[in-house]
């Protein structure tokens, strides 16, 4: 027993100790270095945190280039798989324009309607954002984190927490800002939670990520009924996000019933482009 | 100059999985792996077990450890996690190399299991604890299971490489 004891100390203290050929580094030398910096970084030490910011700007743009030649073959499968597809998405894009048509006219109609109506509140008609276009540069899906980084930081006033949208609609939020790049959280992320408005109803919800493609509404009033066409916007109950950004569609055929889940106008896996607000508008810019 | 062709060509294919190693910690290369929502793998895992195991000096513990800070920052962990979940990996793996006399697929597959636990348990409790960012568990288990299931496949092709390698030197 007391051999066995023996004989696995001199092997660990080997394995730990021992550097043996072209090893540089002890094992316990290099474990107590990242104890250290680990220390290091959960202390937010301010120059630790510059520090860190310079080391992600130049990780990011290394990582961008390295991951060029998958991103180019993705791209590749993609665009083949569009072009065998073609036909059929041509029938399905004719059938939506008659529908967008129709639509257009309704908006048409709502749009005079509304403007109308805030003539005669005299509410502000500033709808617009001050926004700063950026280009994915990164896309990582991970176990820990379903996030992106986009090539624009503090250097164009982006902050932590500001929104993020993709054609007008809510991807995410700003949760790692640096100089010249920024990490966006995606909404389908399990850390992802955002107050929501259900339209037309006007319940309140949480918004919030499950790890998986469509995100789930949470907390909703008792005798919440899941009926058709029901859109989510923000409603900006936290304070940071602006109210009235359009989110996604409840999804109302979905087998799991415990979970109402909402099916994203902009898929976070799919976007290239994104526009971080950064303000809203005056009334002067928005028109 | 033939001879330092053949040097360069040789200490290129030894560098192979190291660079492969950085290339997994710096690129979207998992993102591109994570299918049907449940697969994804750890190569590192893999990389760094088989590797420090069979012939620690192909991979350097110190790039073993950049490796990990790299990843760290990319995936937006607090800075030391994936090091010394990496550097437990490589532990057990040296403990193995220290300990056993010859070893085989069957022995280094389900010693693997305890570098896998190890190594995603450091993660995990280092996470939990010390930061913000909440964890699927479900993904957490289907990534160990999958890096388990992977790695005979994986040993059988370092294996061919390694002989290969071999080969070339003794040539």
């Amino acid at each position: 027993m007391a051999t066995s004891r023996d004989d696995f100390g001199i092997a660990i203290r080997s394995a730990l100790l021992q550097r043996g050929a072209k090893q540089k580094f002890s094992l316990f030398a290099l474990i107590l270095a990242s104890i250290l910096i680990f220390t290091l970084d959960n202390l937010e030490l301010k120059p630790v945190k510059v520090l860190r910011g310079v080391i992600n700007d130049g990780v990011y743009r290394l990582s961008a280039i390295s991951s060029s030649p998958i991103s180019f073959a993705s791209a590749s499968k993609n665009f083949l798989s569009t072009h065998l597809n073609i036909y059929k998405e041509n029938e399905e894009l004719k059938k939506k324009i008659e529908v967008l048509e129709k639509d257009r006219f309704d908006t048409l109609y709502l749009q005079t309607e509304n403007n109308k109506l805030q003539e005669v509140l005299e509410l502000d008609k500033t709808t617009a954002y001050s926004t700063v276009g950026a280009k994915i540069m990164l896309d990582k899906n991970s176990p820990y984190l379903n996030s992106v980084i986009i090539n624009k930081g503090s250097n164009v006033g982006i902050k932590l927490g500001m929104p993020v949208l993709s054609k007008g609609n809510l991807v995410g939020r700003t949760v790692e800002v640096n100089y010249i790049s920024s990490r966006i959280l995606l909404l389908n992320d399990l850390n992802s939670k955002i107050p929501a408005v259900i339209s037309p109803s006007g319940e309140q919800a949480i918004l919030s990520g499950i790890g998986q493609k469509n995100p789930t509404l949470e907390y909703l009033p008792d005798g919440f009924q899941n009926i058709d066409d029901l859109t989510v916007y923000t409603s900006g109950k936290d304070g940071v996000l602006f109210p009235g950004i359009s989110i996604g569609k409840v999804i109302n055929n979905e087998v799991d019933e415990s979970r109402v889940k909402v099916k994203l106008f902009s898929d976070p896996n799919q976007i290239l482009y994104v526009n971080v607000i950064l303000d809203k508008s005056n009334d002067e810019e928005a028109k | 100059m033939a001879i330092n062709v053949k040097g360069f060509k040789d200490s290129l294919l030894r560098s192979l999985p190291l660079i492969i190693l950085i290339y997994v910690s710096i690129s979207e290369f998992q993102t591109q792996f994570y299918y049907w929502k449940i697969f994804s793998f750890n190569l590192q895992f893999i990389i760094i077990y088989y590797w420090v195991l069979r012939d620690p000096s192909i991979l350097g513990y110190g790039f073993i450890f950049l490796c990990g800070l790299v990843n760290d920052v990319v995936l937006s962990l607090n800075l030391g996690i994936s090091p010394l979940s990496y550097l437990f990996v490589s532990l057990v793996a040296a403990y193995i190399r220290a300990a056993t006399v010859r070893s085989t697929l069957i022995s280094d597959w389900f010693t693997f299991v305890i570098a896998i636990m190890g190594g995603n348990f450091i993660t995990f409790i280092l996470i939990k604890n010390f930061s913000d960012v909440g964890v699927n568990y479900t993904d957490f288990f289907y990534n160990s299971l999958f890096t388990f299931i992977l790695y005979p496949a994986f040993w059988s092709i370092f294996e061919l490489y390694k002989r290969g390698i071999s080969l070339r030197v003794y040539d």
